[in-house]
């Protein structure tokens, strides 16, 4: 089977695709539990509050952006590892990149809809 | 020839260092992570939708099997953060010694392990 046709590339992207969005959730939950933090204590109101001013709505979509990559990314290496059958493989990563794709218009849908 | 990834070694017999369980388990919190976004979405969404929901999920949360899965979520992500670190520093030259790897592998156990149960203690 040659690379194209298995699918394969070299794998620098979703190197880099892994540490980058790695280093965004490292550098955001800091920030935001700083945040929390400053604002505790957060009954439910208080927690809602939290959400309101637009850039922590964004930062927040931004995180279970690079989460959703982080871990579409991670399961790929490990499909990799114990699914051997390339049709299959690949029809699971696809079913989970369809998912995380719908998680990110339904996290978009909490932050700005119930929020 | 296929690519020959992850040679499947019999586990039970083999002595796995320190540094071994920290990968191994960096995966397997991942794998549990990756599987869970649906649920704490639906957490987040609980959490923000109602007065009533944010007061049910604090329920579900503060005791029996919800605690339970809170605890294991912690510490999941508090061992995938800090071993994802020290990867990265591995990537980057930082670590890789015998003694320092060692060192760095037993604390990313240990943080990860010990803030979750002082979290989950309500000392934190």
């Amino acid at each position: 089977m040659t690379a194209r046709a298995s699918g394969a590339r070299r794998g620098l992207g979703a190197w880099l695709a892994q540490r980058a969005s790695a280093l965004a959730m490292a550098l955001l939950a800091p920030v935001f539990l700083a945040y929390a933090v400053a604002h505790a204590p957060l009954g439910y109101a208080g927690w809602r509050a939290l959400f309101q001013p637009l850039a922590v709505r964004i930062g927040a979509l931004l995180f279970v952006a690079a989460l959703l990559i982080h871990a579409w990314t991670g399961l790929k290496e490990i499909l990799i590892d114990y699914v051997h059958r390339l049709g299959l493989r690949l029809a699971l990563h696809f079913l989970f990149g369809l998912a995380y794709a719908g998680c990110l218009v339904w996290a978009a849908d909490i932050l700005w809809g119930a929020a | 020839m296929r690519p020959r990834r992850g040679y499947s070694l019999d586990l039970l017999h083999l002595h796995l260092p320190v540094g071994g369980w920290v990968s191994i388990l960096h995966r397997a919190s991942g794998a549990l992570l990756a599987l869970l976004v649906p649920c704490l979405l639906y957490a987040l969404m609980l959490s923000l939708r109602s007065a009533e929901d944010h007061a049910r999920l604090l329920a579900f949360l503060s005791g029996g099997p919800g605690r339970a899965l809170g605890l294991v979520v912690l510490w999941a992500a508090l061992h995938h953060l800090l071993a994802g670190l020290r990867h990265l520093g591995l990537d980057i030259g930082w670590g890789e010694g015998r003694r320092r790897a060692r060192q760095t592998a037993w604390a990313s156990l240990a943080a990860a392990a010990g803030l979750a149960l002082a979290i989950g203690a309500g000392l934190l």
